[in-house]
């Protein structure tokens, strides 16, 4: 499981301060202008069209996407709750006022 | 120039005999001139020169014509020509250690042999060229051009990076225009055919015919002071303010008379065809739909481009009749180039099934369409052979004063892929610093073409480029500071090949490496457009001498490591590389798993892709093609795709048959020529180089996959 991110993505960032992340074994990639590997990955799953109108994306096991916040959230929960990692209570989404929850 | 041509060189040695004849009292020394004259010996003349061209002392500069002299009198010589002496001169410099001043004092010209040569043989760098006096004109020219800029407007670590083959600075005998141009027909229909220094001008067209007269001519004002292609947006919509006067049989008449005034344009100009292209849209774009629209005499009609969509289908699907005929003889119209826009709002409008099925059957008989994929809510217009842009904030400000929109790119840089691999011996850390800094200096050469462009526009309307600086409306028709400068890639395929040890289709792991490479690229360029203010964008590179080139430069300069990678047939010298990030050409791939997998690079090569599906002799249904289509925009993220059948054009009867074949199966005549894709257009294939010969022969047919 991976999930994309960007550093100045608001929604991102609230995924990663409610969920250990890495307890749960999901791949956390940070696109931006420093990473090539993170931005092949996300092109391997043909996903930049989608990173470039919104992040954050997750990508599941079987190779299918969630774009939706609520989505993406509800299947942390669940994984978190397979792991046995506690997960901070249901976050209010932050929303994305800046606008910058997406690839450039 | 002092350039002796052969076909005057014995009447003016005749000449120099007679002068020398009727004054032979007199030991003077005879200089044919730059200036078409004989002119006396003056020692002086070298001094001048080099005070006036180069930061040499005047006492350095008497010494050294003093020592000319001396070398003249010595061998006796009753006449030379102005270029020996600069040639003297320099040897003088260099013997001196004077490099620079020898570097200013370069002549620029061309050997006598070469002359002789070009003038008797076809230049095949561009197939698009004919071959005649106006062409090799051109390349005389060209040659000329090129010398200068690698000398004078490129740093020699850029030149020295481009004639090693590390880089390919594409178009250098254009170095004094802009690489290629996309723009509207509203410019032409709002403020007529109002160009400087033309000799009459023409107000806005009040009828169809007179505004296609305007844009051929326009179009090829435009080719001359672009060295790529010359790009038209949505032209089916904006012709159809003037189609409503039109019977059907009148928008046929219209559709293919500018299919043939596009597609002539090479034999009235003598040399190279206008590059064109022009975009087609089934829907009005959703930009476009409350843009009032501008009819006949330049004036507003009241309406908006909204209510005109069915004239513009008409015109669309009138096009498409004309290309499926194609022309005379049967063959595939080369220009202007058909970009069929695939969009959501493509599905959504009536009548798009048959209009798709209408395009994929041209795509089948004569192999016309391109079918452009702008998937989402992005608006693209494509322009340069693969060029596209994403409309941004600023452009959709401009769509509703069409006119206002015009593109450019100033330059194309193409990347040698396969050499950075042999360089980096296995090390991904060398491969990626390898790359790193190709890309860099490729920034740094095109900051150098972007300065000498602004110098020449700003000259203004008196200068050189004043057609790009006319500013009838508000701004100058070549908007600089919105340029796009391009950076494309040659050989990925066989960068992987070298790194890896298998190619790109052989492998997942090597997709994935070769998506780290280009998505490396993006990043790369992404930084450097922030700090050096320029906006630079992958593009895949059409490379249709390039890959030709760069094959025979690393054969030459690597060629251990390089006879193991390079494609082709060595021993006939039809090598080349892959072109762009496209896999092997002759891997045996489904055409959709091909779609798909190229596909994945595209979206990181933000100014377009393309993937070609080789036809052969199979002529598939139209049904099965639209089908393809429909698959590829909804389950891929490929942008855009073409179909190539092949044809045999008989010389000798005039008919045209399906696939290639030695003799023409009408007449069994063997003065047959073949036709087909060569990278982004159809051309004749006699006139193709030695490396695109090679790719023609092992590129994979999907006939039985498309004839099912
Ligand atoms: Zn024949």
């Amino acid at each position: 499981m991976t999930l994309f991110t960007k550093d100045d993505c608001a929604l991102c960032a609230q995924l990663k301060k409610q969920f250990d992340l890495s307890a749960m074994d999901v791949q956390v990639e940070v696109l931006g202008n420093n990473d090539a590997a993170a931005l092949a990955h996300l092109a391997w799953h043909g996903l930049v069209e989608k990173a470039r109108k919104s992040l954050p994306i997750l990508v599941l096991d079987d190779s299918s996407a969630l774009h939706e916040f609520d989505h993406i959230e509800s299947r942390l929960l669940d994984r978190a709750a397979h792991y046995g990692v506690a997960a901070k209570g249901h976050g209010k989404q932050a929303g994305c006022a800046s606008g910058s929850c997406a690839l450039q | 120039m002092g350039v002796v041509m052969p076909l005057n060189a014995e009447t003016a040695q005749a000449r120099t005999q007679r002068v020398i004849n009727e004054d032979s009292t007199d030991i003077a020394l005879f200089v044919r001139s730059s200036q078409d004259d004989m002119i006396g010996w003056n020692r002086q003349r070298i001094v001048e020169a080099l005070l006036r061209e180069t930061f040499v002392d005047r006492d350095t500069a008497e010494k050294i014509s003093r020592d000319i002299e001396m070398t003249i009198q010595a061998g006796r010589v009753k006449t030379i020509t102005g270029p020996l002496i600069r040639e003297m001169v320099n040897a003088k410099l260099l013997e001196m250690g004077l490099e620079e001043a020898r570097r200013m004092h370069t002549r620029l010209g061309v050997p006598l042999y070469d002359v002789d040569q070009l003038l008797v043989q076809h230049n095949k760098e561009n197939a698009n060229v004919p071959h005649g006096p106006e062409a090799t004109n051109l390349t005389l020219a060209e040659g000329i051009k090129k010398e200068y800029a690698l000398l004078q407007v490129f740093t020699p670590d850029v030149a020295d990076a481009h004639l090693s083959g590390d880089l390919h600075l594409h178009d250098l005998g254009f170095i004094d225009r802009p690489y290629c141009s996309g723009q509207s027909l509203e410019y032409i229909k709002k403020f007529g055919l109002n160009l400087p220094h033309a000799l009459s001008m023409a107000k806005p067209a009040k009828h169809a015919e007179v505004l296609l007269a305007h844009m051929v001519k326009f179009a090829a004002s435009l080719q001359s002071h672009f060295a790529g292609a010359i790009g038209w947006d949505a032209i089916n919509l904006f012709y159809a303010p003037y189609l409503e006067e039109l019977s059907d049989e009148g928008v046929r008449q219209l559709a293919q008379m500018m299919i043939y005034e596009f597609s002539q344009q090479a034999v009235a100009r003598g040399g190279q065809a206008i590059f064109s292209d022009v975009n087609i849209y089934w829907e009005v774009p959703k930009h476009f739909v409350d843009v009032p629209a501008i009819g006949p005499g330049g004036l507003y009609t009241g309406k908006t481009y909204g209510e005109y969509e069915k004239q513009a289908q008409r015109f669309a699907w009138a096009l498409f009749e004309v290309y499926k005929e194609g022309d005379a003889a049967g063959r595939p119209f080369f220009f202007p180039k058909p970009l069929v826009h695939i969009t959501e709002k493509f599905f959504k409008t009536d009548g798009h099934l048959d209009f798709l099925h209408h395009i994929c059957e041209v795509a089948s008989v004569k192999g016309n369409t391109y079918f452009v994929f702008d998937r989402g809510d992005t608006a693209k217009i494509s322009e340069c052979c693969r060029l596209s842009f994403k409309l941004e904030a600023s452009d959709l400000e401009d769509a509703k004063q069409p006119w206002k929109m015009r593109y450019s790119a100033l330059q194309n840089i193409t990347i040698n892929l396969p050499r950075l691999a042999f360089r980096a011996q296995g090390d991904d850390t060398r491969l990626f610093a390898l790359l790193t800094e190709k890309i860099q200096l490729a920034a740094k050469a095109h900051g150098q073409k972007k300065k000498f462009i602004e110098r020449l526009m700003s000259l203004g309307k008196g200068g050189p480029l004043s057609l790009l600086a006319m500013d009838l409306d508000g701004e100058p028709y070549l908007k600089l500071h919105r340029c796009s400068y391009l950076i494309g890639m040659v050989g990925l395929n066989e960068l992987i090949r070298v790194h890896l040890g298998q190619e790109l289709h052989d492998s997942d792991a090597s997709i994935k490496f070769g998506l780290k490479v280009i998505a490396h690229m993006n990043i790369v360029c992404n930084k450097l457009a922030e700090s050096l203010e320029m906006k630079f964008v992958l593009e895949q590179t059409p490379a249709e001498s390039t890959a030709f080139r760069f094959a025979k430069l690393d054969l030459a300069h690597f060629s251990k490591k390089a006879e193991k990678v390079v494609q082709g047939n060595r021993e006939k010298g039809e090598v080349y590389y892959s072109n762009s990030t496209l896999f092997n050409v002759g891997a045996t791939m489904s055409p959709i798993a091909r779609v798909e997998k190229e596909g994945l690079f595209h979206p990181l090569i933000e100014a377009g892709s393309i993937t070609h599906l080789w036809l052969g002799e199979a002529q598939p249904d139209k049904e099965a093609l639209a089908s393809f289509v429909i698959n590829v925009f909804k389950y891929t993220q490929n942008d855009q795709i073409a179909f190539s059948p092949e044809f045999t054009a008989c010389l000798a009867c005039g008919k045209t048959s399906r696939g290639l074949s030695e003799t023409c199966p009408y007449c069994q005549s063997k003065d047959v020529d073949g036709i087909t894709r060569i990278t982004g257009y159809f051309t004749k294939i006699s006139s193709w180089n030695k490396g695109k010969l090679g790719e023609l022969h092992d590129r994979y047919r999907n006939v039985k996959r498309f004839n099912n």
